[in-house]
């Protein structure tokens, strides 16, 4: 018998799925090897253990923060495809009508990056041309064990910034004087003395 | 908003909408009826993933992605395979990729050492910090930590389809069509990887 025929009979017969023609060719294996049938038993316990210990499912850390995000990201997909898609109808039927237009946006576009980034280069330097489901992935996280606490991203793509307003938070009080900061402001101590050191 | 179809175990019962009815749904636009599939089978994905490189933050990552190359993907899916075996198959694709990657950043330092639970990334991305409850504390402190530390020990085609077959509970032809290999492939993993494990387990009860 094959090397591949025999390993085949073992997997089978651990996962108790042999048929009588291959039960009746590994009992004469059985028999030709008496420690054969012990080790395969060894092989069926462990198979046994692994069924036991391990689960099937496990679900993620933070399962609803797991779907928020992805629906998210799925969110961002799906407005991402539809200007594209109506752009493609519209630029079919108005393809010359819409070239003067289209200038005009690129001067447009030319003068805003100037008045945007210092460098004058547009902002189209560092990942200006990267895909719209890339930037999707880019997606900043914004997760808060406290769930008083909401955040609001607001995230420009094409100019490669994003904003995140989190709510919730206490104000900080006017008269808190940190370039006098001591215990009774409430800060943590660690805080207070890397202010001090930076002060000095 | 509700996923529609969702059940708070993620496991399937008569009175949820069959997977398909959903994928269908899903081909039409519909996201709440992803998010159903997405709590339906996240479970699973993501203790494929983590089984598969061993490293919580990086498995929560990797599920993300899975899911969202499934939502890609969906309008394709033909329902000529079973949907958990097209889910797996891309789950190994996910999981591939990033061993892949991580070979090419590690500049060759890519071997099974790197799925060890020990080794995990600095760089714990985008998911929260998670701490086991007392009870998973245990468990994976005993026999669970041992039969992890065996299979991290195998090589990765032996652990995937040791996982797919004893864990997930896929037939040889499904095993066969996630990993892209012949079904002799499979009977030969399977066996060489109990074999491996017998002995790994049987070195752990004899040091102990």
């Amino acid at each position: 018998m094959k090397k591949e025929q025999t390993e085949e009979l073992f997997v089978k017969w651990v996962d108790g799925r042999l048929n009588n023609e291959e039960q009746s060719q590994l009992d004469e294996l059985f028999a030709a090897d008496p420690e054969l049938e012990a080790e395969l038993t060894g092989a069926k316990e462990v198979t046994a253990v692994l069924q036991s210990e391990i689960p099937k499912s496990v679900e993620p850390p933070y399962p609803d923060f797991f779907n928020s995000q992805l629906m998210r990201k799925v969110d961002l997909e799906i407005a991402a495809q539809r200007p594209a898609e109506k752009a493609a109808r519209w630029w079919e039927s108005l393809r010359w009508a819409w070239a003067p237009v289209g200038a005009l946006a690129l001067v447009l576009a030319f003068f805003a990056g100037q008045r945007m980034s210092p460098q004058g280069n547009g902002g189209l330097a560092d990942g200006g041309a990267a895909g719209s489901s890339e930037k999707s992935e880019e997606l900043p996280n914004v997760y808060f064990a406290e769930k008083s606490l909401t955040a609001e991203v607001i995230a420009d793509a094409d100019g490669n910034v994003s904003a995140i307003v989190v709510e919730g938070i206490a104000a900080i009080s006017d008269d808190i004087d940190f370039s006098r900061a001591d215990r009774t402001t409430g800060l943590p101590a660690r805080y207070l003395k890397s202010e001090e050191r930076r002060l000095q | 908003m509700a996923p529609i179809g969702a059940s708070p175990d993620a496991g399937s019962s008569d009175q949820e909408i069959p997977d398909l009815e959903l994928i269908k749904a899903c081909q039409g636009g519909d996201s709440s009826a992803f998010e159903s599939l997405v709590t339906r089978h996240r479970g699973k994905v993501y203790a494929m993933v983590q089984n598969m490189i061993k490293n919580e933050a990086d498995a929560w990552d990797l599920s993300q992605e899975v899911f969202l190359k499934v939502w890609k993907a969906l309008p394709k899916f033909e329902a000529r395979a079973k949907f958990s075996t097209w889910l797996y198959r891309i789950t190994h694709n996910v999981v591939y990729d990033w061993l892949r990657k991580r070979k090419i950043d590690g500049a060759g330092e890519l071997d099974d050492g790197i799925l060890n639970q020990s080794d995990i990334a600095a760089g714990a991305r985008t998911s929260p910090a998670y701490q086991a409850r007392p009870d998973e504390a245990l468990q994976n402190s005993e026999l669970g930590s041992k039969i992890n530390r065996a299979l991290a020990t195998l090589n990765t085609e032996h652990r995937e389809t040791i996982v797919l077959r004893e864990v997930q509970g896929l037939d040889y032809k499904e095993i066969a069509k996630v990993m892209e290999c012949s079904l002799g492939t499979v009977m030969s993993r399977l066996y060489y990887a109990r074999k491996k494990l017998q002995s790994l387990l049987s070195d752990e009860k004899g040091t102990n």
